[in-house]
């Protein structure tokens, strides 16, 4: 459904993108996951054909994507990153407003205004003034907005920043099942547990480049640790870092002591050493390794740095 | 105390920051001092004056008097000729030089007649046509002529009179008459020291209207015949006249601050969400054109009707030709807008920027003074103003009621204005620096 090729995208001497290449197919919950920064709007900007990519091409439905030929957004949905409805008018007016850009006549408008207020749990605030509500309800309504005209291909970018967690779920519920519908989406966001939740195929990039992508799984297949050993930063852990890098890569956070294991290292061993410094056993865990253990293993900084 | 210097200076680098709030501060007050100074600071060397229509058919000197210190006069610019149907200069007669200020060519036209001046006249004989278009500048012209005759008429009368005397009486007896006139005046006013030699030379002394005895004489020897061309049916002329140039610059501060709801879109995303929609560009932008030209139509639609309503200003017995400047105005007025919002990026710049040009262009464009009291430089720079432009049409329309053939003119150089203006907003938006 979208082809991107060695697409380049440059800013006076600042490179955005730097010959970005995936796919996605029909169907798919595609995450684009990265830092801010990383070139995660410049792509969505090209893909809604706002900009022409410098170099490389871009396609959608088989067609080229350009700023000069609109009708293909007729198929498209975009969800903006800042919330883009008019804060004077009612929930219900900014959709009536948005709705009629795609056509949509009075009586099938009515009908996907009513299902689309239903769908983000706002039908009985429909007439009240934007400006009156909530980030939340904000950021559901802009969700909303995007839905009217039953979009084959919805763009999300990052739209649940700064979303309470109520309105962040009734989001991913709402997103989860358009994409049971056959909807493609593709979403973008810096919170890797979210990508985690709801895609099902993931591309990570930093500083305009692709550093990985494939299924979560995939992805986490890169990762030379199947699991991670956290331990709670006490009194006892204190200079324990050399003693614990023989097993593998060590992380020093403020409040734990991450040990990612080498394939080789015999688990036994280093609980040895957490034994005798007298680490409690309460204060030591086993997880998985995540998207953001990928990303830092990746270019070496945590995503939110 | 060094706390508050801190908090002093920082209200300073904010202030400095903000480009917008200098130039409100700094630039748009020197630039209107500046303007109100060429209009009342006095002298204007390079003054191009009021347009005067000039006719002389009198044979008589003081008739060749007056026209030469009209023409040595830099209040005036005389016009003698008019272009004929085919386009060939031809000098007035008196029925072109009525109808050239009828077209508003010019403000008056001033003919001396034949029989001006003649030496059995028993006064000075001129025609004044004029079009009270503008009464500021109609007073100007009205008093500096009056000054002009009254200071060049009086000597000339005074020695006709004497070669008048001298045919009747003969050298010695019109002598002896002076002398007798002489010794009349000085018995009933002790203290004057009349003589008719000083009569002779009233007029250049004070310019014959100063508190001389000879005041009340002189006035009563010029006929100044006036009549008005223009404007004679209007029941309300000073709202009729200033409508259309406050009505343009309400417009324009309308259509700058519709600017800044467009900065004000880009800013907050819903115009991000047009540009994902199935919208070209070029289609967004000829929408807002389209959009701010019609909210144009509709203030200045109801701008007139509240001059009708309150001043009794006519605006339905040419509505036609007045909708079609409405149009024009408005779409010139929008490209005006438009260019603001693709130079500014923010709405603060907008709003400064939206305001020096408004102000200048009602300043210069003749909205709060006639463009005839400014320098030949700012005339000549008024003729780029939307507001020239459109009061000139206004005025053709409301003022002399004229048909489309008078008023297409002025829609072809609104139009022009409006092509020029909406190409330059068109070409800073597509070059993307603006839209996103």
């Amino acid at each position: 459904m979208i082809s991107v090729q060695n697409v380049t995208k440059r800013f006076s001497n600042i490179t955005a993108l730097n010959a970005i290449s995936f796919e996605v197919q029909r169907g798919e919950f595609f995450g684009l996951v990265g830092p801010n920064g990383a070139g995660k709007t410049t792509l969505m900007n090209l893909l809604i054909g706002q900009r022409s990519p410098d170099e490389g091409s871009l396609t959608i439905f088989g067609e080229h994507v350009s700023p000069d030929d609109p009708s293909i957004r007729l198929r498209i949905g975009f969800v903006p990153q800042a919330i883009a409805l008019y804060d004077e008018l009612s929930a219900h007016d900014n959709l009536l407003i948005f709705g009629r850009f795609y056509g949509l006549d009075r009586r099938t408008l009515k009908a996907r205004i009513d299902e689309a207020m239903s769908a983000v749990q706002l039908s009985d605030r429909r007439h009240d003034r934007v400006k009156n509500f909530s980030g939340g309800m904000k950021r559901r309504l802009n969700v909303a907005a995007s839905l009217l005209h039953h979009p084959e291909l919805l763009l999300c970018d990052e739209p649940t920043v700064g979303v309470d967690p109520q309105s962040r779920n009734a989001i991913f519920d709402l997103l989860t099942s358009l994409n049971a519908g056959g909807t493609t989406i593709v979403y973008t966001s810096h919170y890797m547990e979210e990508i985690e939740r709801l895609c099902t195929r993931t591309a990570i990039i930093d500083h305009g480049m692709l550093q990985a992508e494939g299924t979560t799984r995939e992805l986490l297949r890169l990762l030379p640790f199947d699991e991670t050993l956290s331990i709670k930063r006490s009194k006892e852990t204190d200079g324990l870092e050399p003693a614990l890098k023989q097993f593998g890569e060590v992380i020093v956070d403020q409040d734990k002591i991450e040990l990612k294991p080498r394939s080789n290292t015999k688990i036994s061993d280093a609980l040895a050493v957490l034994e005798r410094a007298g680490v409690m056993y309460s204060n030591i865990d086993w997880r998985k390794p995540t998207l953001e253990d990928l990303f830092l293993h990746l270019t070496g900084r945590r995503m939110r740095d | 105390m060094k706390s508050m210097v801190a908090l002093i200076r920082s209200y300073f680098m904010v202030f400095l920051a903000d480009r917008a709030a200098v130039a409100l501060t700094f630039i748009v007050p020197i630039f209107m001092i500046f303007i109100f100074g060429e209009i009342f600071g006095g002298s204007h060397p390079e003054s191009s004056g009021i347009r005067l229509a000039f006719l002389n058919l009198s044979n008589a000197p003081v008739a060749k008097k007056i026209e030469t210190t009209l023409d040595s006069m830099s209040t005036f610019t005389l016009v003698r000729t008019s272009k004929n149907k085919d386009g060939v200069s031809v000098p007035f007669d008196t029925l072109s030089i009525q109808d050239f200020v009828r077209r508003g060519n010019a403000p008056a036209a001033l003919v001396l007649p034949v029989d001006a001046f003649t030496d059995t006249s028993v006064g000075l004989k001129v025609c004044l046509y004029y079009d009270p278009r503008n009464d500021f500048e109609m007073q100007i012209v009205q008093g500096m002529l009056q000054k002009t005759i009254m200071q060049e008429a009086p000597q000339v009368f005074m020695q006709s009179m004497m070669r008048q005397a001298e045919k009747k009486l003969g050298k010695a007896g019109s002598a002896s008459f002076s002398n007798d006139i002489q010794t009349a005046v000085n018995r009933h006013f002790p203290g004057a020291h009349f003589t008719t030699d000083s009569m002779l030379s009233l007029a250049t002394t004070n310019g014959g209207t100063s508190d001389s005895v000879g005041r009340g004489i002189v006035k009563n020897m010029v006929d100044i015949r006036m009549e008005q061309l223009v404007g004679k049916d209007i029941s309300n002329p000073m709202p009729t006249r200033s409508v259309g140039g406050w009505a343009m610059m309400f417009l324009l501060f309308t259509l700058s601050s519709v600017a800044n709801v467009l900065i004000d879109e880009r800013r907050n995303a819903v115009f991000v969400r047009h540009l994902a929609a199935p919208f070209s560009r070029g289609q967004i932008l000829l929408s807002r054109y389209i959009y701010s030209t019609i909210l144009g139509i509709i203030q200045l639609v109801v701008l007139f009707l509240a001059g009708t309503l309150l001043f009794g200003i006519d605006i339905f017995s040419n509505a036609g030709n007045l909708l079609l400047v409405i149009v024009f105005a408005a779409a010139a007025a929008t490209g005006f807008g438009m260019l603001i919002a693709s130079i500014a990026r923010t709405a603060a710049q907008a709003s400064a920027l939206g305001l020096v040009l408004i102000l200048s262009m009602s300043a210069i464009g003749g909205a709060w003074f006639p463009t005839t009291f400014m320098p030949a430089t700012i005339q000549a720079l008024s003729k780029l103003t939307i507001v020239y432009w459109s009061m000139e049409a206004f005025m053709v329309v409301l003022w002399r009621h004229g048909g489309f053939l008078d008023v297409a003119p002025y829609l072809g150089v609104l139009a022009g204005i409006a092509a020029v203006v909406t190409a330059l907003s068109v070409w800073r938006f597509s070059k993307g620096q603006v839209l996103l």
